[in-house]
């Protein structure tokens, strides 16, 4: 890496971060090049998300070691200096979204760079701007709906879009495509390739390796905070790649797993639902059965309905219409999370920040917080058992944190999605449905999840599994119900299921075969 | 990779006693600065008052007058950590206090001349009573028909002070019955006093080495036992001085030992119990609780029927302390049992709060409105003090988080 300054538009020297009891980044040294796209990757906790903040200022000069030089100078940020990285062409998308909910796209992006003229805000000229913006990068979006309504996968183009509105030469992206379906990625991908013709760099973070591999000029891999290595994408291949995240060798992608479906556990039948708020028809007739120890894996676009058909399953979202739900034969109406787990039916929501966690609570109290008439005796709570148990399962999920007394807030995105699946697999659920729990979680990680739904599987525990990822679908699954705008438009068995077969179902663009509906 | 390792604290056991005592100090920031601003305060006003602030009869004052706010916040503390607030606290405990009042000297002393424990008893019966049933029906609009605690405890207010008028109809009706009279104006002799004060002493080693037993058992890291020890005689000496200082004047006083019993249920109650950990969790993030099967209507009702049965046992010990029921009774007590919460380090946001620091808080604040009393502060500087100080606490406050982090 002895590329002569000029070359290079950030250069990072023997950083180290700390916080208090973790090393975050330990002496960690490289070079980001003028235009190229610079894929990051690494274990969850690896270090990633706090190198970008250090470059984005939620860090700044002087609480870490070492320097970072920017256009050949050293960078100096001061505390929440968001804006003077943003005047210095540096931006970033962060993992978590950073957008305001109840503004519209017009006023999110251009928050705190409003056109004013003599003191009052010139709407007309806002919503032009962003109307040209969208354009430029073929984004189908509104300039005047309410960020809030429009979906994940748009929120998330907002965000971008903001970041890219203030003329960044450094755009970073801390994945971006977690909450992204395939064709969103598609889009963005596009973005991407714009902006380098443009001469932007691009920093992006990614646990997707495919999208590495398609898109980057270089990938850097950090490990436990330090730079494992960082070559040009041309010289990698997947093995390797992950055996540089991992620190050893990792053969397949799914763990190899029989199971022997029992007895139907779970029926739904005809199942319509409302939201409760707007009174639309949400969910427009899904059937669908579940056996004990089966792994049933749900498909299909966002906005099909699959989140509220598992929420309402779980009695936290829709008004049912018609339509039933059988759990062992006997019909039941369940009208609350609460009801749901006396039935035995436990859920890993979508969005761990807002129905998963409580950030600013110990490990230990999220874990423990579904769980615990367990350690109650009639009046208090056994304190010392609650640890030991919440012990074993952040141990078996390799939680990464100093001990089980730290915040949530501080863990990375990757493990905290860990402490929301740590609680629902100590509720010992019958019917457990993961509603894509494996997003922004690492490859060595989502082995270890997969191995672990596996054998919970095979000890007879039904399960749903939700996902945005085909592969993981098609990896994971026994069989596969995919849907489309409220229905299921199809179940397929494992054998038969095919990406093409399931997109097609996914988009409506075929009619569901008589085979799919017999195996319904 | 690294994961977790079984300590239930920062590990201490490389770093020794000297390390462990500053990570521990570094870990109850908050605690311990609170703790040092009471101090600094005392001395200040002592200072001022050429010691007559900590004589033992001012000393053994200030607590008596911590009291009836005191079991405000206690309550308090669990409403604003569920993310609510209750502006109706200082009338509920007023109109507690005239109607104990109205019924003691109405009613009680004709019908049972010469039964003054029964008199006081049925007295203590009707306060708690009301106070208890008044939170029943605030708890259920609420929690139930969901209107915000904001609008319903203001109109509480309003509604409240409507009633004591009505029952006062304008005059201070006594309440001076002496065995009732008793519960806050009592002291227990000193000879009990003592016996109480070795009990907790003996209690706090008693549960130091359970503990650490118990940890032993589950193979958790221990801290140092030099550490542990150092922590419970620090905690016992305080107790023993505060008895042998309360015992100058005479003794240790009724309400406070009082204050003390339900402070310390409630805390237990709100770490050890489902019922205190949902109510953490409702304040720290609402959704995340209901998807985890949180009740959180019922807790929120159960967490208002507690503050309704508090403002009864306080209403109780404002008649009893200052011997009648008036129409100002109770006036602006909300603010201060709110302040000292606060000033305890609670979060207006919610998820966060300690009894204890709530106790300490109340400790300031009549720390504060008794020393500048008597250093003899204009009424009006009073305020102004008193503001400015809620203002710094909490800023100073933020500053702590921010560098402890
Ligand atoms: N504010 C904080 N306080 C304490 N520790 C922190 C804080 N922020 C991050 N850490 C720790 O620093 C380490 C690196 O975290 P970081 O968020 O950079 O990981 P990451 O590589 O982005 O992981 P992921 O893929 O899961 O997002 C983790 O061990 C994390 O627990
Ligand atoms: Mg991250």
């Amino acid at each position: 890496m002895a590329n002569a300054t000029g070359t290079n538009i950030l250069e990072f020297h023997n950083v180290t971060k700390r916080f208090s009891g973790v090393v975050a980044l330990s002496d960690v040294s490289l070079n980001i090049r003028r235009g190229e796209i610079h894929g990051l990757c690494g274990e969850n906790g690896a270090g990633k998300s706090t190198l970008m903040k250090i470059l984005s200022g939620v860090y700044p000069w002087g609480t870490y070691e070492g320097s970072v030089l920017y256009e050949g100078r050293e960078l100096k940020l001061e505390h929440s200096s968001i804006r003077q990285a943003a005047n210095e062409g540096i931006a970033i998308v962060y993992q978590e979204l950073t957008i305001v909910p109840s503004m519209t796209v017009g006023e999110n992006i251009y928050l705190g760079k409003e056109p004013v003229e003599r003191g009052v805000i010139n709407w007309d000229k806002l919503y032009a701007d962003t109307k040209q913006l969208l354009e430029q990068y073929k984004l189908d979006i509104v300039p005047q709906s309410i960020v809030g309504n429009l979906g994940i996968g748009k929120m998330q183009m907002t965000e971008i879009a903001k970041a890219i509105s203030r003329n960044a030469q450094v755009l970073i992206l801390d994945e971006p495509t977690s909450a992204l379906t395939e064709a969103e990625v598609e889009k963005l991908m596009e973005i991407l390739e714009i902006l380098k013709s443009h001469g932007v760099t691009c920093i992006y973070i990614t646990h997707k390796l495919e999208e590495l591999f398609r898109i980057t000029d270089t990938i850097s891999v950090l490990r436990d905070g330090k730079v494992i290595t960082s070559k040009p994408t041309k010289e990698l291949n997947r093995e390797m790649l992950v055996s540089y995240m991992v620190g050893r060798e990792m053969k397949e992608r799914f763990p190899e797993g029989q199971h022997t479906p029992g007895k139907v556990i779970l029926e739904v039948e005809g199942l319509h639902a409302r939201n409760p708020h707007t009174n639309r028809e949400i969910l427009k007739g899904v059937s669908f059965q579940l056996r004990e120890g089966e792994i049933l894996g749900i498909a299909g676009l966002m906005g099909s309905g699959r989140t509220e058909l598992v929420a309402t399953i779980f009695g936290e979202y829709g008004k049912v219409t018609s339509g039933v739900v059988r759990l062992n034969g006997q019909v039941i109406e369940v009208k609350n999370s609460r009801q749901a787990m006396a039935y035995g039916i436990g859920l890993v929501p979508e969005d761990r920040k807002t129905h998963g966690l409580v950030l600013i609570q110990s490990i230990l109290k999220n874990i423990s917080l579904a769980n615990l008439g367990q350690f109650s005796s009639l009046f208090a709570i056994d304190t010392d058992a609650e640890l030991k148990r919440s012990l074993e399962y952040a141990k078996s999920l390799a939680i990464k944190a100093p001990n089980l007394n730290v915040p949530v807030d501080s863990l990375s995105g990757g493990n905290q999605q860990k402490v929301v699946i740590s609680k629902w697999l100590m509720s010992q659920p019958k019917v457990l449905i993961l509603d894509d729990p494996t997003r922004g979680i690492d490859v060595g990680a989502k082995f270890e999840i997969y191995k672990l739904i596996r054998e919970l599987a095979a000890r007879g525990m039904a399960i749903i599994m939700i996902s945005s990822e085909l592969e993981e679908v098609l990896g994971m699954s026994d069989r596969i119900m995919i849907m489309h705008a409220g229905r299921s438009a199809g179940v397929l068995d494992a054998a038969e299921a095919t990406q093409e077969k399931i997109m097609a179902l996914a988009t409506g663009t075929v009619v569901p075969t008589e085979q799919a509906i017999l195996n319904q | 990779m690294s994961s977790v390792s079984p300590s239930t604290s920062p590990s201490t056991a490389a770093t020794g006693p000297v390390g462990a005592i500053a990570k521990m100090l570094r870990a109850n920031l908050q605690t311990y600065a609170l703790i040092f601003a009471t101090l600094v305060i005392w001395l200040y006003f002592s200072y001022l008052t050429n010691g007559s602030f900590l004589s033992p009869q001012n000393f053994s004052n200030l607590f008596r007058q911590m009291v009836i706010t005191g079991f405000l916040s206690v309550g308090m503390v669990l409403v604003i950590v569920t993310g609510n607030i209750d502006l109706s606290v200082g009338k509920l405990a007023g109109f507690v206090s005239v109607v104990v009042a109205a019924v003691q000297s109405n009613f009680l002393t004709s019908t049972f001349p010469d039964q003054p424990i029964l008199i006081a008893a049925l007295s203590v019966f009707t306060g708690v009573a009301i106070g208890f049933l008044y939170g029943v029906i605030q708890g259920y609009i609420i929690a139930y028909l969901r209107v915000t605690a904001f609008i319903v405890t203001l109109g509480s207010m309003w509604l409240l002070n409507g009633l004591i008028l009505l029952v006062t109809e304008g005059r201070t009706i006594p309440a001076n019955q002496s065995t009732f009279a008793q519960i806050a104006q009592g002291y227990l002799p000193n000879e009990v006093g003592w016996i109480i004060a070795i009990i907790t002493v003996v209690l706090l080693f008693y549960g130091m080495f359970n503990s650490r037993q118990r940890k032993r058992r589950y193979n958790f890291e221990l801290s140092p036992m030099s550490l542990d020890i150092a922590k419970t005689v620090l905690f016992s000496v305080l107790v023993l001085i505060y008895v042998y200082v309360v015992n100058q004047y005479k003794g240790i006083q009724a309400p406070v030992l009082l204050l003390a019993m339900v402070a310390l249920v409630v805390s237990y109650v709100s770490t050890n119990t489902r019922f205190g950990r949902y109510a953490y969790a409702i304040g720290g993030n609402r959704q995340a609780a209901q998807f985890s099967g949180v009740n959180i209507r019922r807790n929120i009702f159960t967490i208002f029927v507690l503050m309704g049965t508090l403002c009864g046992v306080s209403g109780v010990t404002l008649a009893s302390y200052v011997g009648y029921g008036t129409i100002s009774a109770g006036q602006g007590y909300e603010l201060d049992a709110i302040a000292a919460c606060i000033l305890g380090g609670t979060s207006t946001l919610g998820g966060v709060g300690t009894v204890f620091g709530a106790m300490v808080g109340s400790l300031i604040m009549v720390s504060l409105t008794n020393g500048l009393q008597m250093a003899n502060t204009p009424a009006a500087f009073q305020y102004v003090l008193k503001g400015i100080v809620l203002v710094i606490a909490v800023y100073a406050d933020i500053r702590i988080k921010r560098s402890s982090n």
